[in-house]
C-alpha cells in the first residue's frame, strides 16, 4: 500500500513537473507573445492591455500557481485566438484522438502477438526471418507514407472507405469505426515491430524455461502451451512499451489527424502551437501530459496483475 | 503544396513583406504556406473567355480563363443539391473584423457575407454591395452609397450605421486596425450614405474593400453579430448563403438565403470540410469524397485538364496571380547593360519553361508585371523570344568590351528549381552567355539581395495586383528598388499613379512604368501563376460571376471565388 501511496505522490510530481516545464516554455520562447497574438502593427497601448489581461506583468511562478489553481476547477482558459474555452473545445476532441489512439493498439497488437507468438516459436527459422523482416519494413515505413498509401489503395482506388473526415459514432456506430480504421492503421503499424520485436524475445527466453518443458513434458498442445502458459509471462515488457508508446502516439496523430481531416485533440495542439496561442497549448499539454502518466500508472499497476511475483515484491 | 515546386523557390512573400505588410497576410497562415505569396491580391484578369480549356494545345498565347466545358455551355441552371467543398485550412472563426482567414476563410466568407467591393472581368474595382463608393478630387473624402432594401439573414438592414459599426469594430482591434489606420473620421450622411475622412490622400481605398489576404475590412456582417460574444461561432451577412452549423476542424455548413438581394443561389446547400494535407485534399477529390477543391500547382491542374476531356472532372482557371520574375541587378556588369538584359529575355524559350513546369496551358507568358488581360496592362517593347537576335547582341557587347558575357544567377536549393535554373542556363548558353547557378536557402538569398550582392535571381512578389502595390520595387528612392532602375519619368508616374482616384487616368500613368521596364528590361517576366478550380462533372459555373448590373465580375481571383452562381445539374 505505502507502495500505491509513493507511485501516486510520484505521479503528482511528474504533472507538476511537466506543465511548469511547458508553461515556463512559452515565456522563454523568442519573441513577445502579446506580439505574436496581436500582430506587429498592433500599438504598445493594446499590448500593454493585453499584458495586463493575460497578467503577463507578474511574475512566472505567480501567474502558474494561478493558473494551476483554475486548473484544477477544470477552467483551462480561454483561447485568445477563437474566444472558446479550451477546456470546451479538449471536450470535443479528446473523444476522437482516445477512439484513434485506442483503436490504432488494437490493431497494432492484434497483427504483433500472432507475429511475436510465430516468430518464436521456431527462432531463426525462415517464418522468423521473414516475420521480422515485415515488421522492420513497418518500422522504417514514414506514417506519413503509410497514410498517404492507405489512402491511395483503399479510399481512391478501392473505394472502401473515406479518404478524409470522421463519422461520428452517434450518427452510425459502425461509420463511425470505418471511418477511423485507415487513420488508426496508420498510426498503429509503426508499433507493430516494436510490439512484436519485444514479446518475441521474451517468449524466446519464456519457452526456455522449466514450467515450459514440464508443461510440454505433460504433453500440452503447443497452441495451449502459448496461450495458457507462456505469453502471459512474458508480455511484462510488451505492457510497458505499450504504455511508453502512448507518448508516441500522441505526437503520431498531430500527423494523423492533419492527414485524414480528424477533429481531434493533436490536429489541435498543432494548430495552436503554429498560432502562438499559448492559452491552448497550455491546456491541451497538461490533458495529454496527465494522459501519459495516467496510462504509464496504469501499466505499473497491471504489471502486478499479469505477474503476481511483482505484486509480492512491490506490495502493489 | 506542390505549388511551391512551380514557383521559382525565392523570396515568396516578395518586398511587400520587408515593409512588414505582409505581417497582415502573415497572420493568413496557409498563404505562407503555399510558398507563394499573396494569392488574393487584386489581380487583374484576362478578357478572352472565349479559349475552351480543352484546347490546351496552343497553348503559349491563349491560356484558358474562366471556362467550363463547351459541351456544358448550353446547360440552363437549376436549382438544388449540396456542393461539398475542400477547403486547405479551418478557420479560428468568422467574424471579419477579428478572425484571420487564409485563402480558405475568404471562400467560406464569400458565400456568407458579401464585399462592399469586388474585380469586374478585367480585373478593375468595381462597387458590389455598395451602391457606389466615390471620391473626392483628392481622393482624401471617401463616400460609400449603400443598397436600398438589404436585409442580414437576421432581419437587420444593411445601412450606414451598419457599416460605419464595421469599420468601428475594425478600428477597435488591436489586430486589425492597421487595414484602417488613414481612416480619420465617418459621419453618417442619410440612412444610405456614410462619408469617411481620411488622413491623407488614399486613392487606393475601394481595393482595401474587395476582400483579400490581410483584408477583411470589406466583409459587412451584421451589427448584432459583432456585438454578440459568440458571434464569431454564429455568422450573420448579407451572402447567397445562410449560417447553420459549424464544427471546427470538420464541417461548416450552409444553406441558400432565399431573401438574397440579388438572384438567390442555385445550390440548396454548401458544406465546407477543412483538409490541411494538400496530398489527402487530392485523394479526397479523386476519390469522389469532395465535389470541388483547388490548387495551385500547374501539374495538378494540366493532370486534371486531361481528365476533363474524357468527362471526369470540370476545370476552371481564375484570373492570374503576380508571375514569376527572374530580377537583373542592373548595377552589376555586365547586366548593366540594356543589351545583355535583352540577350538573356531575347533566349528564353518560355515554351521550353511551361513545359519543364507542366504548365503548358495553365501559366500565361507574361510581357510585364501585369498579365495582357489585365486593366492595367499596357503593350511595351520587352522582347520576345529570338536565339539569333539574342546571339547577336552578346557578339556586339564581346566585340566592344573584350570581355566574356559570364554572371551569377541565383536561386533555391530545391531539385526542382535547380533543374529549372540549368534549363534556363542551358538555353542562355545558346547565345554565348555563361551563368553560373549559386543555390542558396531563401533567407540567405533575400540577405544578398538587399545587400546588392547578386547579379541575377528568381524573384517574386512583383506585380499581378494593383500596380501601387509595386511602388516600392520601381521607384529609384525607396531603397527596396532591388534591381537599380532608375528612370525619373517613372518615379514622377509612380507618384502621380498613387495621387489619383480615377481608374484610367491611373492606368496613363503606369503605361509610363511598363513601357520603361519593356525598353531597360530589369526583369524577365516567366509567366502567370493560376489558381485551378477542380469540380466534379456536374459542378457548374464556376467560371460565372454575375455582377449587380448584369455585367461579368471576375469569378475566381487567385484562390478565391464565389458561389452564388454555381449549380448543380440534377
Amino acid at each position: 500500500m505505502t507502495s500505491l501511496v509513493t507511485r501516486l505522490a510520484r505521479l503528482l510530481a511528474v504533472v507538476l513537473a511537466v506543465t511548469f516545464a511547458s508553461y515556463s516554455m512559452v515565456s522563454l520562447l523568442p519573441g513577445d507573445v502579446v506580439v505574436a497574438v496581436l500582430g506587429e502593427t498592433s500599438t504598445e497601448a493594446d499590448r500593454q492591455a493585453a499584458r495586463e489581461e493575460l497578467n503577463l506583468d507578474d511574475p512566472l511562478p505567480v501567474r502558474y500557481v494561478q493558473w494551476l489553481g483554475d486548473a484544477l476547477s477544470g477552467d483551462l482558459g480561454q483561447s485568445y485566438r477563437t474566444g472558446q474555452p479550451v477546456s470546451e473545445a479538449i471536450g470535443q476532441r479528446l473523444g476522437v484522438t482516445l477512439e484513434l489512439v485506442l483503436l490504432s493498439q488494437i490493431f497494432a497488437l492484434l497483427l504483433a502477438i500472432p507475429m511475436a507468438v510465430f516468430g518464436a516459436l521456431k527462432p531463426g527459422s525462415f517464418v522468423d526471418k521473414a516475420l521480422s523482416g515485415v515488421q522492420l519494413a513497418f518500422l522504417a515505413t514514414p506514417g506519413y507514407l503509410v497514410a498517404v498509401v492507405l489512402m491511395a489503395v483503399f479510399a481512391v482506388k478501392l473505394g472502401w472507405f473515406d479518404t478524409t473526415g470522421l463519422v461520428r459514432f452517434t450518427e452510425s456506430p459502425f461509420g463511425n469505426i470505418k471511418s477511423l480504421l485507415l487513420p488508426s492503421l496508420a498510426l498503429g503499424l509503426e508499433q507493430v515491430a516494436v510490439y512484436a520485436r519485444v514479446l518475441r524475445t521474451d517468449l524466446v527466453t519464456t519457452f526456455d524455461q522449466d514450467f515450459i518443458w514440464y508443461a510440454r513434458a505433460k504433453g500440452n498442445s503447443t497452441s495451449r502451451i502459448v496461450l495458457h502458459h507462456a505469453l502471459r509471462p512474458s508480455s511484462i515488457g510488451l505492457v510497458t512499451i505499450t504504455g511508453i508508446s502512448i507518448g508516441r502516439l500522441i505526437g503520431g496523430t498531430v500527423l494523423v489527424e492533419s492527414i485524414f481531416a480528424l477533429p481531434g485533440l493533436g490536429r489541435y495542439t498543432i494548430d495552436a502551437i503554429n498560432n502562438r496561442d499559448f492559452i491552448a497549448v497550455q491546456g491541451a499539454v497538461v490533458v495529454l501530459t496527465v494522459g501519459f502518466v495516467l496510462v504509464n500508472f496504469l501499466v505499473d499497476v497491471l504489471h502486478g496483475a499479469i505477474d503476481p511475483r511483482i505484486r509480492v515484491r512491490t506490495g502493489l | 503544396m506542390r505549388f511551391i515546386r512551380t514557383t521559382p523557390g525565392i523570396a515568396p512573400v516578395g518586398t511587400r513583406s520587408r515593409l512588414g505588410l505582409a505581417m497582415l497576410a502573415g497572420l493568413a497562415l496557409i498563404a505562407g504556406a503555399c510558398g507563394g505569396k499573396d494569392p488574393a491580391a487584386t489581380e487583374p484578369a484576362p478578357v478572352d473567355s472565349a479559349a475552351p480549356s480543352t484546347e490546351v494545345a496552343a497553348p503559349v498565347t491563349e491560356a484558358p480563363t474562366f471556362t467550363n466545358p463547351p459541351e456544358n455551355t448550353d446547360a440552363v441552371p437549376v436549382a438544388g443539391g449540396t456542393l461539398t467543398i475542400g477547403i486547405e485550412a479551418e478557420s479560428p472563426g468568422w467574424n471579419p473584423t477579428a478572425d484571420p482567414w487564409s485563402n480558405a476563410g475568404h471562400n467560406v466568407a464569400r458565400a456568407i457575407y458579401d464585399p462592399l467591393a469586388t474585380f469586374d472581368a478585367t480585373g478593375k474595382v468595381v462597387p458590389y454591395l455598395a451602391e457606389s463608393i466615390t471620391a473626392n478630387d483628392d481622393a482624401s473624402v471617401w463616400t460609400i452609397v449603400l443598397r436600398d432594401g438589404i436585409t442580414f439573414h437576421d432581419g437587420e438592414p444593411l445601412n450606414a450605421a451598419a457599416v460605419q459599426a464595421n469599420f468601428d469594430a475594425v478600428k477597435a482591434s488591436p489586430q486589425y486596425s492597421g487595414q484602417l489606420a488613414l481612416l480619420a473620421s465617418m459621419s453618417v450622411i442619410d440612412d444610405l450614405t456614410l462619408e469617411l475622412t481620411m488622413s491623407e490622400p488614399w486613392s487606393t481605398f475601394p481595393n482595401t474593400l474587395v476582400g483579400k489576404t490581410g483584408s477583411q475590412v470589406g466583409y459587412i456582417a451584421s451589427p448584432k453579430m459583432l456585438a454578440s460574444p459568440d458571434g464569431s461561432r454564429n455568422p450573420v451577412g448579407t451572402g447567397p448563403f445562410k449560417f447553420v452549423e459549424w464544427v471546427p476542424d470538420d464541417s461548416l455548413t450552409l444553406e441558400r438565403n432565399d431573401d438574397y438581394w440579388q438572384e438567390p443561389a442555385w445550390l440548396d446547400q454548401v458544406v465546407f470540410k477543412p483538409i490541411p494535407d494538400s496530398t489527402a485534399r487530392k485523394a479526397a477529390m479523386d476519390a469522389g469524397d469532395i465535389d470541388v477543391y483547388y490548387t495551385g500547382s500547374s501539374s495538378d491542374i494540366t493532370e486534371y485538364q486531361a481528365l476533363q476531356t474524357e468527362g471526369k472532372f470540370n476545370v476552371t482557371i481564375g484570373a492570374p496571380g503576380e508571375p514569376d520574375a527572374i530580377m537583373f541587378n542592373t548595377l552589376n556588369a555586365p547586366l548593366d547593360d540594356v543589351r545583355i538584359r535583352r540577350a538573356i529575355v531575347m533566349a528564353t524559350d518560355m515554351t521550353r519553361i511551361f513545359d519543364y513546369l507542366d504548365a503548358t496551358g495553365v501559366k500565361q507568358p507574361t510581357f510585364g508585371p501585369y498579365a495582357t488581360g489585365s486593366f492595367w496592362y499596357v503593350e511595351s517593347e520587352y522582347p520576345t523570344y529570338d536565339l539569333a537576335g539574342a546571339t547577336a547582341l552578346v557578339e556586339e557587347y564581346v566585340a566592344e568590351t573584350g570581355n566574356a558575357v559570364e554572371f551569377e544567377y541565383a536561386g533555391g536549393q530545391d531539385p526542382f528549381i535547380v533543374g529549372l535554373m540549368e534549363l534556363y542556363q542551358s538555353m542562355w548558353a545558346e547565345a554565348g552567355m555563361t551563368a553560373n547557378i549559386v543555390s542558396r536557402a531563401q533567407p540567405e538569398n533575400i540577405a544578398a539581395v538587399i545587400g546588392g550582392d547578386y547579379q541575377v535571381t528568381m524573384w517574386g512578389g512583383v506585380g499581378g495586383a494593383d500596380p501601387d502595390d509595386d511602388y516600392d520595387d520601381f521607384h529609384s528612392g525607396t531603397g527596396l528598388n532591388f534591381s537599380g532602375f532608375n528612370t525619373p519619368e517613372v518615379d514622377a508616374a509612380l507618384e502621380q499613379g498613387r495621387a489619383l482616384s480615377d481608374p484610367e487616368a491611373r492606368k496613363e500613368q503606369y503605361a509610363v512604368l511598363q513601357k520603361a521596364l519593356g525598353e531597360q528590361v530589369p526583369y524577365l517576366w516567366a509567366g502567370t501563376n493560376q489558381y485551378g478550380v477542380i469540380a466534379k462533372p456536374d459542378v457548374l459555373g464556376f467560371g460565372t460571376f454575375d455582377l449587380p448590373d448584369g455585367s461579368a465580375g471576375q469569378p475566381i481571383t487567385g484562390g478565391f471565388f464565389f458561389l452564388k452562381d454555381v449549380w448543380r445539374q440534377q
